[in-house]
């Protein structure tokens, strides 16, 4: 793995960059197309750590799917959705939250003994539906509960929403 | 210690990780905008995924890369929710601040 790491450190920071875009854009469709930049970049890093399958699902679910959920309701929002410049009170919360929780999970991480990785493992695609139909049968049908409500909850929302207020 | 600690890749990948997570945090207090807010909710989704994702290449196990995925499905579902609130509190009452929004009614 050690003759990926120039990749890997490109793809780092991408990921890193476009998610300070994300959290610091102005303007809902600027942090939208920072994600999008940011998904990918994290799909080329699932590349990289032989995750082809998460990768691709993560290009088709994430960028295809949900950033553009993102873009069509910033399209739906008054003004593009922009909001005002945030108090220091809370820029100096947000940056004791960072800092603390960077901090706890750097420590976990000194902490631990992280394996150096063997050769990339085979099987692919073929070994993740194993394991999604065989040792993970439970979450993976678990996954249709939450998929139900969600399905549920933004039609009742919505319904709701329009009868209040016509 | 620290350079040669960052120097190998799974030690560089779970730092991103843990830096993702800790700007997806920051990101949730600084901003008031619910859309912002689930962006940054977001961010900290995809940093538990790459310490997945690591985990499964480090281990050997793939079951933690279907854990990846059954993550980016429960992903998808936040969102649709979150967004569906979101628009619900836009188009209702115009705003665009998580903060004001004193009560609760159908």
């Amino acid at each position: 793995m050690q003759e990926q790491l120039p990749y890997l450190i490109a793809g780092c920071v991408v990921a890193l960059l476009s998610a300070f875009g994300v959290v610091l854009s102005k303007q809902p469709v600027h942090g939208a197309v920072a994600l999008l930049v940011h998904s990918l970049a994290l799909a080329g890093l699932y590349l990289l750590l032989a995750a082809e399958f998460v990768a691709i699902g993560q290009v088709i679910i994430y960028s295809g799917a949900i950033v553009v959920l993102f873009l069509f309701v910033v399209l739906l929002l008054p003004q593009g959705g922009r909001e005002g410049a945030p108090g220091s009170a809370r820029v100096l919360a947000a940056a004791l939250g960072g800092a603390g929780m960077f901090a706890a999970l750097a420590f976990a991480i000194v902490g631990t003994r992280l394996p150096a990785s063997g050769p990339a493992p085979a099987g692919g695609i073929q070994a993740i539906g194993h394991a999604l139909f065989g040792s993970e049968l439970v979450p993976f049908e678990l996954t249709t509960l939450p998929m139900l409500l969600a399905i549920v909850g933004a039609v009742t929302i919505w319904r709701r929403q329009e009868q209040g207020g016509a | 210690m620290f350079a040669t600690f960052a120097c190998t890749p799974e030690a560089l990948v779970l730092l991103t990780s843990a830096l993702l997570f800790a700007l997806g945090a920051a990101g949730l207090l600084l901003r008031r905008n619910p859309m912002a807010m689930l962006m940054s909710i977001e961010l900290m989704l995809n940093a538990g995924n790459l310490v997945l994702v690591l985990a499964a290449r480090a281990n050997n196990f793939v079951g933690a890369q279907a854990g990846a995925l059954i993550v980016l499905v429960l992903g998808a579902a936040e969102a649709v929710i979150g967004l569906a609130l979101a628009l619900a509190l836009f188009r209702r009452r115009s705003l665009t601040d998580a903060d004001e929004p004193q009560e609760v009614s159908g």
